[in-house]
């Protein structure tokens, strides 16, 4: 008899081995908690909200001297307006990112629930390329600031040869590289273990097209 | 209203429980990894429910939530066990002392299926519940001519893992 045919008639007489698990034994099950990765990317996603909440607000609160260059800062519209756009941008990423939580389903087909999962954590990556790109910005428009409005840094700045410059330049760019690097190695950690496996399925399903 | 429709749920998966087991015996090796799996089909069952509107068969549906559970939502919990390299010495022996009866072949045939890949097992699991290539392509979301092509494709990897 052919391999598959015998696995088939062993899988058929197996029918009746299985455990039969009792309506006391399974209503308990309805109530445990979950670990299906919906539900911590779901966590990652308000964490990384308010990780990034937090980060632009927090040492408003916390320092005193930061608060009232900020608030100074406010009279230059290019802050206000950036401001403007961040606060925007977060409300636009919690839409999108209900949208796609939405239309995350158990019962469709497994392609398309992959796909959904996958857009959901592209949301997220969005949000998280735009919060480094904002800081990549802002670091040298604070320098800017700190030269317009700090007469010492003004003084320290001009007195300096092109090779200093170069240097503060140099240094300016590198640090800004590093602490992007350095959160996108992060996130590609997070959710490279978080979702290695379901990309596998998925680009093996997606095989199946070509 | 909650309690009926909890009482409603639990009956019909009692009744049909074995198409979890049956989704767990070929995802997973041991009996922990098998009751956890088990625990999250069920969790996931239990919230689609509610959706559920009868216009597909109970078994049928299950089959879908089942499969996906495995394939995309399921995170191993810390309990448990990797029993990986236990069961690759194990076919190594077997495979050594190959032997013609029906029993030694059968245990070839599970650890060949279990060395697949998720969506091969898959295919596998629904090929062994005698499911259609219609359903099978719209369970997982391929066209009915690509399920086909990747069975023949899977019992092919299944023969050669077995006759190397």
């Amino acid at each position: 008899m052919d391999e598959l045919e015998l696995l088939k008639k062993d899988w058929k007489k197996a029918e009746t081995g299985y455990k039969n698990l009792t309506d006391l034994e399974i209503y308990p099950m309805l109530h445990k908690k979950s670990s299906s990765i919906i539900k911590t990317l779901f966590y990652i996603s308000i964490a990384e909200f308010v990780f990034w909440i937090l980060v632009n607000t927090l040492p408003y609160f916390l320092s005193d001297s930061y608060r009232e260059k900020l608030d100074a800062s406010y009279e230059n519209p290019l802050f206000v307006g950036l401001s403007l756009l961040s606060f925007g941008v977060i409300i636009l990423f919690i839409y999108l990112l209900y949208n796609s939580y939405k239309s995350i389903s158990i019962t469709d087909n497994a392609k398309r629930l992959m796909e959904s999962i996958l857009r959901t954590r592209k949301v997220i990556k969005y949000y998280v390329i735009f919060n480094l790109v904002m800081i990549f910005i802002s670091i040298p428009l604070s320098l800017y600031f700190e030269f317009n409005q700090n007469p010492e840094f003004h003084d320290q700045v001009a007195s300096m040869n092109s090779t200093q410059m170069l240097v503060l330049y140099a240094i300016t760019i590198v640090m800004t590289g590093v602490i992007i690097l350095i959160f996108w190695l992060f996130y590609r950690l997070i959710y490279g273990i978080l979702l290695r496996r379901l990309n596998r399925n998925y680009v093996e399903l997606k095989k199946l097209e070509v | 209203m909650n309690k009926e429709l909890e009482h409603r749920f639990v009956e019909q998966l009692q009744q049909h429980q074995n198409i979890i087991h049956k989704v767990c015996r070929l995802y997973t090796n041991n009996a922990d990894a098998h009751n956890d799996l088990f625990q999250e089909i069920t969790i996931q069952l239990w919230r689609a429910f509610p959706k559920f509107r009868g216009d597909s068969k109970f078994s049928t549906w299950m089959y879908r939530v089942g499969l996906n559970t495995a394939i995309t939502l399921y995170r191993k919990s810390k309990r448990r066990i990797n029993t990986q390299e236990f069961d690759s010495v194990q076919f190594k022996i077997k495979a050594e002392e190959y032997d013609d009866t029906e029993e030694e072949q059968l245990k070839l045939l599970y650890n060949a299926i279990h060395q697949l890949n998720d969506i091969e097992k898959a295919l596998v699991f629904l090929y062994l519940e005698d499911k259609d290539y219609r359903e099978i392509s719209e369970t997982l979301g391929i066209t009915e001519v690509n399920a086909r092509v990747k069975m023949n494709r899977v019992k092919k990897k299944l023969r050669t893992i077995l006759n190397p």
